[in-house]
């Protein structure tokens, strides 16, 4: 029905100017994904091209942009190891999708669930079985026993239901010939799933009409059987398993993955020290006690998930995990040391092994390798060695490969000498040419190489690949080579079904995320803290950004003349909040007193300056991704001040207009946090946090206004705006800001959302609502009603000073000392909470 | 055949800055089974106690204690009590073992049960590299066509005559490298780099861990906690099986010799090695007693 409906569409010829592909280039000898030898697009991707004509170079331009904007929006990153940018480079998408006819498609899908089986009974033998394939000669022992990706531990350790590999990726590239070859394996923990998926839901969006119009499979199903295939993977015994994804933390490059599989899958997104081995069973430390967990999908590699029996300098992993396994109390995907299979020297026996094991022949070759520890082999790659690729046999990844074509006359030499010396640590491979696909760059179709990463997942009984996959582009039209490291895109991949109806499968449309698994529904120790630090910092930026403010509004006006007395208070005032040196009050200089100014809002190495503390919100805010709605993240996604971002020619003006938008940003952030966020204890330790700083920040704010006083009552009005209650004091008091007024506003009046005794309730109300002292941390220090007790016994004392004022004024003297009986009790409870529920992570600068 | 009894006391003793909330130990001290050396008791004694004592046979079939305690501790003393009985081991004739080549290409060619178990220990290890340096130093023993006994234990004499022993030198963690260049270190460096030789020869060679019985100096009575842990070296001869050179002692091991287990190297064989939640080590004191006891008739075993 659908395929009649798109006959009927008018199709609006282009015209001649309007050719997207007067740039695209075939090349002899490298086989073109879209176009066959007579220069026509292939048949599969006939029906596109011409979607593509008819939307035409402006409306794809439009749409193109538009899926960067959501990319952003959805915060899609991908971090690069050693670039300036740091952290979190944003995610290349492109705006064309690479199709997969379905007869291609069937034979990689075949050929994957044919690997996957494959390389799990080669996994089974040498961890789980009696290594027959090495004694009866399928695999010569070096491979096994010289692998730094041998984990001995794991030896005799047998996988539930005899799956080692869960999840399997591999990179397939297409010859001239046509065929896809299988470059390389990933073994341990394969990553890029995620982004193909992120990649699915921005294209789904950009081109609605076209996926429909092509029929694409969709990817849910497979999420879905992987998802199933876990719950079944539970040790023996577990009805309704409890889940996690076990993550390296956000430094790793791709954290945004876990965090977005994590929510995708339902299942808690954790790091190693969330989890504790107890009596050789895994569990999750939540605020409400520890949670029994029976599988774990990992992201941490190998050999840093057990400090104890692995890697021992390694952070990342959890201590115990391999006893855990051993003792059959957990499951993990994929199995500890499936990295072994990840060594390219595997490539060169698993024909042997195939036809051994299965009976079969490999459905997807693997490209050609020689393992130069066989005579003859080393003997063909040396005569070879200029048509070949050589890498290290037992590494992974492509690391140190060597195009003998590239080297120098001198490198060649070593590099022979290297090989006759150590023939078994070297493995040649045949040059693979990538094929190439049109790539949307800059109004025009040009021709870039292409990979293909594709996914399976194992069951042990049945296999389901991901129909598609992620798709990496090379970085420009010349450049050969891709890899994400080095910074090249990446597209959706559609694999299409021109002629059969829609399966019923193809009609659930959920994209959407999983709420998270009710066995493990306690907030992580973790995940709680970065959430009190969270409010901390975003409360913090807010008084930055209100002090900042204040006082730059102010430079402009005429009161900054040289040595106003108003002026002066100002800078006091900051001064006394700690933005500006107190030195600035004498030797005034107005250049340099802007330079100063505008540092605090834009230099990232100045502690507490705008641009830092938003790193830190941005870092912190990054742990707990997986606990944020969509929109919500999507606010805090907008709170960034650009690395491009400068003063630019007016200075001051353009700084107040950064500080405003943050300002509007952060109230949208809190606002969609009071009203979406569910009243876990999660959001407890959130507002905590907002509260402990926002109460020191008051108190400190009063004991500098303390110390204004007799400067006039103008100097007392910056106070007031920058605890934005200046509108509710006009309202009251019908008069100039004076001190009493203040006092009584911001400190002693319950109602004021900005006042201390508001907080204190708050506080209060929250840590009479949290679970008692969880596993690990210490047992004695539960937060005591005294701690509140004497803050309202101080805020009662301030309050009568105000309305006793001695001689002329206040007793100002008595005052400070109690606002710094304050500052001590709100302290101590900050430290109480940190040290009973966060005692096992490191200190942080506070 | 009479066999010597020893009591053997191994006790380690952390002492931490801070409260340890939970710690995890694997821990390998239990003496193995060997066609020399029978243990005859072993007990553990851990204090505070464990919440979990799990044993199993490691990859290299020693058997290894995982550990859990679970109590805040501020310190932490493992004991170890053995009853070892130990025998003799047939050393053959030096000039009838096998050339050293001949055992070398065997080792190659065999992949049947023992040599191929045997072959895993002819590679680099984390603690042991192979490289020209180490070949270089070692073909001066390993002339062409020297039965492999002869070749080996003449390597033994040498590195323990090339070799200073100096406690103060070398800690766990130098590199084998530097132990060859400074021509110092203890038991473990010096068994380590004889593996390094063997290995860079393409000989299969494993380290032992152990414990040596000393003697008082003359006339004095031996003190308590003066024994120390040991470490050997061991070869593999196809038709002979393992042969254990000391060259801390440029000897054959003898009766004095106690087996606790082996692997590739020290790291395989650590006889405790713990990660703890909260608090950091302070303080380690470890203390050995080999006492003997004199001969026992055991029957012979299979």
């Amino acid at each position: 029905m659908l395929r009649s409906m798109t006959e009927n569409l008018a199709v609006k010829p282009t015209s001649p100017s309007e050719n997207l592909f007067e740039r695209y280039q075939t090349s002899k000898g490298v086989y073109d994904e879209f176009r066959a030898e007579n220069e026509e697009p292939r048949p599969h991707w006939g029906r596109f091209t011409e979607s593509l004509k008819r939307l035409g170079r402006h409306e794809l331009a439009s749409r193109w942009e538009n899926g960067r904007r959501i990319l952003r929006e959805h915060g899609v990153t991908y971090n690069i190891y050693g670039d300036p940018q740091g952290m979190d480079r944003p995610w290349g998408l492109d705006l064309v999708p690479l199709l997969m006819a379905p007869e291609d498609w069937k034979r990689v899908e075949a050929g994957l669930a044919q690997r996957v089986q494959l390389l799990n009974l080669v996994l089974g033998d040498i961890y789980g079985g009696g290594q027959r394939l090495l004694r009866d000669g399928f695999i010569p022992p070096e491979l096994v026993y010289s692998n730094p990706g041998f984990l001995r531990p794991c030896r005799g350790i047998r996988a539930s239901h005899d799956v080692y590999l869960h999840l399997l990726a591999c990179d397939l590239a297409r010859n001239a010939r046509g065929q896809w070859w299988v470059l390389s394996d990933r073994t341990q923990a394969p990553s890029g799933a995620g982004y193909a998926l992120e990649n699915r839901s921005v294209l789904s969006r950009i081109l609605p009409e076209e996926i429909s119009q092509e029929n694409v499979h969709r990817l849910a199903g497979f999420f879905r059987a992987q998802r199933d295939m876990l719950f079944e993977l539970a040790p023996e015994g577990r009805e309704n398993p409890a889940v996690v994804l076990l993550t390296p933390g956000p430094h790793n490059e791709t954290y945004f993955e876990h965090a977005y599989l994590a929510r995708h899958l339902g299942f808690p997104l954790v790091e190693g020290a969330d989890l504790t081995v107890r009596d050789r069973r895994v569990f999750l430390k939540t605020l409400d006690g520890l949670q029994a967990v029976d599988v774990i999908l990992r992201r941490v590699d190998d050999s840093y998930c057990d400090p104890l029996e692995l890697r021992s300098n390694s952070f990342l992993g959890v201590p115990g995990l391999v006893e855990a396994t051993r003792a059959g109390n957990v499951t993990l995907a994929n199995t500890l040391g499936t990295g072994l299979m990840e060594s390219p020297v595997f490539l060169a026996f698993l024909p042997g092994l195939a036809k051994h094991l299965l009976g079969e022949e490999l459905i997807l070759p693997s490209v050609a390798t020689w393992w130069c520890g066989q005579s003859r082999e080393l003997r063909y790659v040396l005569e070879h060695l200029d048509e070949l690729i050589i890498k290290p046999a037992f590494g992974h990844g492509s690391g140190h490969t060597r195009v003998s074509e590239r080297l120098t006359s001198e490198e060649r030499i070593l590099l022979i000498e290297a090989i006759r010396s150590r023939p078994r640590e070297f493995v040649a491979q045949e040059r693979v040419v990538l094929s190439r696909a049109p790539v949307w760059s800059e109004g025009h179709f040009e021709s870039r190489a292409v990979l293909l990463r594709a996914y399976v997942a194992n069951g042990g009984e049945r296999q389901a690949v991901l129909p598609g996959g992620l798709t990496r582009v090379s970085r420009s039209a010349e450049d050969p080579i891709v890899s994400m490291q080095s910074g090249s895109g990446s597209k959706d991949t559609w694999v299409i079904d021109q002629d059969t109806d829609l399966k019923p499968e193809f009609m659930s449309a959920s994209v959407e995320p999983r709420s998270i698994d009710g066995r493990l529904s306690g907030v992580p120790s973790r995940a709680a803290d970065n959430l009190y630090w969270l409010g901390r910092y975003t409360e913090r930026l807010e008084q930055t950004l209100r002090i900042l403010r204040c006082f730059m509004g102010r430079l402009s006006d005429e009161i900054s003349a040289r040595g106003s007395p108003e002026f002066l208070a100002l800078i006091d005032l900051t001064a006394g909040m700690g933005l500006v040196p107190s030195s600035m009050r004498d030797q005034f200089d107005r250049t340099e007193l802007h330079q100063l100014v505008l540092n605090r809002v834009y230099k990232p190495e100045m502690p507490g300056s705008v641009r830092e503390l938003l790193g830190r919100i941005r870092f912190i805010a990054s742990t707990v991704r997986d606990r944020f709605s969509g929109d919500t993240w999507r606010i805090l996604g907008r709170l960034e001040l650009d690395s491009r971002s400068r003063p630019g020619r007016l200075p001051l003006a353009n700084a107040l207009t950064v500080i405003q938008n943050l300002i509007l940003d952060l109230a949208a952030f809190n606002g969609m946090e009071m009203e979406n966020m569910t009243r876990g204890h999660g959001w407890r330790f959130l507002d905590v946090g907002r509260r402990v700083e926002r109460g020191q920040s008051i108190v400190q704010l009063v004991r500098v206004a303390v110390g204004l006083r007799g400067v006039g009552v103008s100097a007392l009005e910056p106070v007031l705006e920058i605890a934005d209650s200046l509108m509710t004091y006009r309202r009251r008091y019908f008069a100039e800001p004076r001190l009493p007024g203040i006092l009584e506003l911001l400190l002693c009046d319950k109602s004021n959302p900005r006042g201390l005794a508001f907080q204190v309730d708050s506080l209060e109300e929250h840590v009479a609502a949290l679970p008692g002292a969880p596993d690990g941390g210490s047992s004695d220090g539960s937060v005591s009603h005294w701690h509140f007790e004497r803050l309202r016994h101080w805020i009662q004392e301030i309050d009568r000073l105000r309305l006793a004022p001695v001689g002329d004024g206040i007793d100002s003297e008595r005052l400070i000392g109690h606002l710094d009986s304050c500052a001590v009790e709100l302290a101590a409870i900050s430290d109480t909470l940190t040290g009973r529920f966060f005692s096992h992570t490191v200190p942080r600068m506070s | 055949m009479k066999h010597l009894l020893y009591e053997i006391t191994h006790s380690t003793e952390y002492q931490y800055l801070g409260t340890v909330s939970v710690s995890h130990h694997l821990l390998r001290l239990a003496p193995r089974q060997s066609s020399r050396q029978r243990c005859l008791s072993h007990e553990l004694v851990i204090d505070p106690l464990p919440a979990v004592i799990s044993s199993h046979s490691d990859y290299f079939g020693n058997e290894s204690h995982f550990i859990t305690v679970e109590t805040p501790h501020h310190e932490l003393i493992i004991t170890s009590r053995s009853e070892v009985a130990v025998q003799p081991s047939f050393v053959p004739d030096a000039s009838e073992t096998p050339s050293w080549e001949s055992v070398r290409a065997w080792c190659r060619s065999d992949r049947s049960g023992h040599v191929l178990e045997a072959h895993e220990f002819t590679y680099a290890s984390p603690l042991v590299p192979t490289g020209a340096e180490f070949g270089r130093y070692a073909f001066e023993s390993f002339i062409a066509g020297r039965p492999i006994l002869e070749a080996v234990l003449d390597l033994t004499r040498r590195i323990h005559t090339d070799f200073k022993f100096d406690p103060t030198a070398t800690t766990v963690t130098t590199p084998v490298a530097e132990v060859f260049r400074q021509r110092r270190g203890v038991c473990q460096d010096f068994a380590q780099f004889q593996l390094a030789c063997l290995r860079s020869l393409g000989l299969p060679a494993r380290y032992v861990s152990g414990y040596l019985e000393t003697d008082p100096p003359p006339g004095q009575t031996k003190l308590r906690g003066v024994d120390a842990s040991h470490a050997w070296v061991s070869f593999f001869c196809p038709g002979m099986g393992w042969i254990d050179v000391d060259p801390t002692n440029n000897c054959i091991t003898s009766l004095r010799h106690l087996t606790i287990g082996w692997g590739r190297d020290y790291a395989d064989v650590c006889p405790v090695r713990g990660v703890l939640m909260g608090g950091q080590n302070q303080l380690l004191k470890v203390s050995v007693d080999v006492v003997a006891q004199g001969p026992v008739p055991l029957d012979a075993e299979e």
